[in-house]
């Protein structure tokens, strides 16, 4: 397999987040990694304390034209996550456009932070580069339920509703839509979470169809960072081997993600000790430990077609 | 298996050289590896062109500090590799330390990196820092002929020489120490290159103990970069599985490195086509490739105790 993946996240010296939770699982998944570190911090920034640099546009810029420089810039995907900085965003996009140039079949997949659970944690400035520049070059977005919201500007009361949401949010640009995670009530009771997802093809013939899939996730009682990296960097490498089946995709990705979270609580909780919450180091995601699971995830998730 | 290393090596964005030839390595045989980028270049400095930034010895103090305030700064390994930088030298030392006040049975391997084939390629001054600093605080070192005889101030051309020098570096401070190559004659032909492995063991009555290795590599016709680094990532694992067996740690990390050289160079000369020489882009080592033989050498390459 020959694939290569250039990724624009964080580096944590410590933990699993941004670059540290995409790079490990890409390469034990035989894709060839380059990333570009959009900052160096000690950890991520649930932990008491976090120090570190950051790097500027115009040093996003020089990286990427070393590598333009030496004739290397094919990429098969680009793969973006978490940024805080408008200008840092609007470069990534420039490179992205001419990454697609170059190669005309790159896909981008982006996970577009803006927040969670109705309130933004980025700044709000971020949103109209993510609505007009961003999603429109994307190829495959994984927005929660909030981020697809806030791109649409519709809410998602119903199955019904996150169906016109994904239609809506395929209409900017991406043939791939995944909501990572809904407030709509799960059938298999409250200790499950909806996420849905949604596939544009073009047949042979020329007409189109949509693949349309459910999946209900069993919830975990803890706050996990770095999880949402994890997805995006899974999602792309099984809509790799399965690019017409967002079924199988899908229930992969989410099986992968599940054991990996399993094993993180189990750890986390024997470190902490009975009766004890544990902390953000312990709650690092157990992904070393996981590679098994992230070669060849046994599927433990389903998802059903939906219309 | 529960080991953490603190890696402090460059970081290039395509490529494999520093930390991006050390932790992935590291990583598939378990080792949970937490990495601070020294620098940030696009690619190696071997290619046509380099682009990027470095980090500067008060920058790795805050990171270090990041780790240090939210109590999470205890290692069981240290790795670092090559640096340019004396400042930056000076202040892994005192990391170091420091780490090694938290837990006193940390290992640091150390790769010297100064310069090869006669010359040095890092600024002179580097030379008494690991010297007088790094090398006393290092538990495992990997020099090349040339490091091993700048250190020691004594030339090489015997392995009697070479197991001189070796005691030598002991007397500094490590207890293993492995020159990566060397120059001496190896008795398969001139194809094959010499290493030699030394290991000063305290058994449990007091007595110590040395086992000293001998190994011929087969040489591969291509300049490839990174393959010290993992090298020295490998030694770490392998010592890490064969604490008092030289023999078979050096034989399990000289094998992988030989299966992923050879994966490279094949690779490399089907990308060029016959007639070229494969470019440093083409060099790259094929490091996601040679998972399996990562994770579990199949030796070809013996080693000999002397």
């Amino acid at each position: 397999m020959e694939c290569r993946v250039l990724s624009i996240q964080s580096h944590v010296v410590r933990g699993y987040v941004g670059n540290k939770s995409a790079s490990f699982p890409l390469q034990v998944l035989g894709f060839e990694v380059d990333s570009i570190n959009s900052v160096q911090f000690s950890n991520h920034t649930g932990y008491s304390h976090w120090k570190g640099q950051v790097l500027t546009a115009d040093e996003l810029h020089v990286l990427y034209e070393g590598i333009k420089l030496n004739n290397v810039h094919h990429y098969d995907y680009v793969l973006t996550g978490y940024t805080r900085d408008t200008s840092f965003l609007e470069m990534v996009v420039d490179i992205v456009q001419e990454l697609k140039r170059a190669n005309p079949n790159l896909v981008y997949v982006c996970d577009p932070v803006l927040g969670d659970h109705g309130s933004m944690y980025v700044p709000q400035n971020l949103y109209p580069v993510y609505k007009n520049k961003v999603v429109p070059v994307a190829d495959i977005i994984t927005p929660n339920q909030f981020e697809a919201e806030l791109l649409t500007g519709k809410n998602i009361s119903t199955e019904k509703d996150a169906v016109e949401v994904m239609d809506l949010l395929h209409a900017m640009g991406p043939d791939t839509v995944v909501i990572t995670s809904s407030d709509l009530p799960p059938r298999l009771g409250d200790r499950f979470l909806v996420s849905l997802g949604s596939q544009r093809h073009v047949r042979p013939d020329g007409s189109r169809t949509t693949e349309r899939v459910r999946i209900e996730v069993p919830k975990v009682d803890a706050v996990f960072v770095g999880t949402g990296d994890l997805f995006a960097a899974m999602l792309l490498a099984w809509t790799h081997h399965y690019p017409n089946d967002l079924k199988t995709a899908c229930e992969k990705t989410f099986s992968v993600m599940h054991h990996v979270i399993q094993r993180t609580i189990s750890y986390a909780h024997e470190l902490a000790g009975p009766g004890r919450r544990p902390s953000p180091p312990q709650l690092e995601l157990r992904m070393v430990q996981s590679k098994a699971d992230i070669e060849d995830p046994a599927i433990v998730t389903e998802a059903t077609l939906i219309s | 298996m529960e080991c953490r290393v603190l890696s402090i090596q460059s970081h290039v964005v395509r490529g494999y050289v520093g930390n991006k030839s050390a932790t992935f390595p590291l990583q598939v045989l378990g080792f949970e590896v937490d990495s601070i980028n020294s620098v940030q270049f696009s690619n190696h400095t071997g290619y046509d062109h380099w682009k990027g930034q470095v980090l500067t010895a008060e920058e790795l103090k805050v990171l270090y500090e990041g780790i240090k305030l939210n109590k999470v700064n205890r290692y069981d390994y240290i790795l670092t590799g090559y640096s340019r930088d004396t400042s930056f030298l000076e202040m892994v030392v005192d990391i170091i330390k420091e780490l090694k006040k938290a837990n006193s049975s940390l290992v640091y391997v150390c790769d010297p990196v100064m310069g090869d084939q006669g010359a040095m390629y890092v600024p002179e001054n580097l030379l008494p820092i690991y010297k007088n600093k790094v090398v006393p605080l290092a538990e495992i070192l990997t020099p090349n002929q040339f490091e091993a005889e700048l250190l020691t101030g004594r030339k090489i051309c015997t392995e009697d020489d070479a197991i001189k020098v070796m005691d030598l570096l002991h007397d500094m401070g490590p207890e293993t120490v492995v020159l990566t190559s060397t120059d001496l004659p190896s008795k398969h032909g001139d194809q094959f290159l010499v290493a030699l492995g030394s290991q000063r063991i305290r058994k449990p009555d007091g007595t110590i103990t040395c086992q000293k290795i001998c190994m011929d590599i087969p040489k591969v016709d291509a300049a490839f970069v990174g393959t010290g680094d993992l090298f020295a990532a490998m030694l770490l694992a392998w010592t890490y599985h064969h604490p008092k067996d030289l023999k078979t740690a050096c034989e399990k990390t000289v094998s992988a490195i030989h299966h992923v050289l050879k994966r490279t160079i094949t690779y490399a000369n089907e990308v060029a086509g016959p007639g070229n020489k494969p470019s440093p882009a083409q060099l790259e080592l094929r490091m996601i490739q040679s998972k399996a033989d990562i994770e579990n050498p199949s030796i070809v390459i013996e080693a000999k105790v002397l």
